[in-house]
């Protein structure tokens, strides 16, 4: 009669490899780097060049209109984000996409967190107590700016318009049946 | 009808002491690339591309405009250490801009369209002064008022051109106003687009279904197809 230990053996060698293995794996995974979501982020680019422009120092006022703007740009990715996130997530289970567009926006998520914290700090070092407010103004500024933008854009419609009219009439002169 | 003051969604802000994760800012720090700018202009608060000391250039992909313009608000009020929430507003702005509008109607009521034109313009460029921290919601209703207003002036003076420019403005800022469409349906009923003036006057009345005067309208449009 064989013993009862050689199958329990075998079940217990079979799981300790996995176990191992997964281990490995997973610690291979956790410092892969995936495709930057997002290019690049010119305004904090912008803030830090400022910062470490030393001579003539920069103005405090210049310093924060480009916090102010790093904060703008930050409150609309966060926005992009949360679109983006549950129609990849969509795609991911259709099959219509790979893994790696998925784990790139959870990595720009981890990274956005990382942004906004330290943009809170930096704008605790101007004024106490402005990191709270600071990206409810941002999200203020951004609609703002974007209806300001539509205003002043009025001439440079006008023109388009004024010249989509003109060549309608001309093209319907010219009109070919279609085929 | 009241609007709410509304932000952008809330940012999830961690309630315990933010411990950034190092990794994730080493990661930030790498990907810093410099800019590069100039700074110039009275008190060194100005932005400019470093070779052509211009604020907006085309060659380096650089546009400082917006940035100045913030950087300019702070240094006219230097008694402002930081934005306010946008809660906190300008009183004698908005009343201004109401004065303005109200002398505009009063010449428009009785039929000075380009003295009353002129004053729409100037009580936008009054809208427009406002700081841009302050509440989006007010902005968007001054504006739009005003802007529907001069529409319905350049419609009376025949520029039907300017009409629709101005009305579709209204209606990309404020998209759930029946007036909006309304003036844009007008604008195109001059400029003889009549089956687009009726997608306007459709598209206005999905917003509130027991708006009469838009009503009327749509029925016109109506009548005037069929001929």
């Amino acid at each position: 009669m064989a013993s009862v230990l050689v199958p329990v053996l075998y079940v217990g060698i079979v799981i300790g490899s996995l176990l191992v293995f997964s281990h490995f794996y997973r610690k291979r995974n956790t410092g892969k780097l995936y495709e930057p979501y997002f290019p690049s982020h010119p305004e904090r680019d912008v803030y830090v060049t400022l910062l470490q422009q030393s001579d003539p120092p920069v103005h405090e006022a210049l310093l924060k209109a480009a916090l102010l703007r790093r904060a703008m740009t930050d409150v609309s990715r966060v926005v992009k984000l949360r679109e983006d996130k549950p129609a990849l997530q969509n795609l991911l289970q259709k099959g219509s996409i790979g893994d790696d567009l998925w784990n790139s926006l959870l990595q720009a998520e981890k990274e956005l967190e990382a942004e906004i914290l330290e943009v809170v700090a930096e704008a605790n070092t101007f004024v106490e107590g402005w990191g709270g407010l600071i990206f409810q103004t941002a999200g203020e500024m951004l609609a703002n700016e974007k209806m300001r933008g539509i205003y002043e854009d009025t001439s440079a419609a006008r023109a388009r318009k004024g010249n989509r009219t003109t060549t309608w009439q001309g093209w319907q002169g010219h009109r070919a049946p279609c085929s | 009808m009241a609007q709410p003051v509304q932000g952008q969604p809330n940012v999830q802000r961690p309630m315990l002491a933010p411990q950034t994760d190092p990794v994730m800012q080493a990661r930030i720090e790498a990907d810093f690339k410099p800019v590069y700018l100039a700074v110039g202009g009275p008190g060194h608060a100005f932005a400019f591309c470093q070779p052509h000391k211009v604020e907006k250039c085309d060659m380096c992909k650089l546009d400082f405009t917006a940035l100045n313009r913030i950087s300019k608000i702070f240094i006219t009020n230097p008694n402002l250490r930081c934005p306010p929430p946008p809660t906190v507003l300008q009183q004698k702005l908005s009343q201004a801009v109401t004065n303005t509008k109200e002398e505009g109607n009063t010449l428009y009521k009785h039929n000075k369209h380009r003295e009353a034109l002129a004053k729409y313009n100037m009580a936008a460029n009054i809208a427009v002064q406002r700081p841009p921290w302050e509440s989006s919601a007010l902005f968007r209703e001054e504006l739009s008022t005003v802007i529907s207003n001069r529409s319905a002036a350049l419609f009376e003076l025949g520029d039907y051109l300017g009409a629709l420019v101005d009305a579709e403005t209204v209606v990309s800022i404020r998209r759930n106003w029946p007036k909006g469409h309304f003036r844009k349906a007008k604008a195109l009923v001059g400029l003889r687009r009549l089956p687009e003036a009726e997608q306007s006057v459709s598209l206005g009345l999905q917003f509130e279904p027991n708006n009469t005067l838009q009503g009327g309208a749509s029925k016109t449009h109506a009548n005037t197809e069929g001929e």
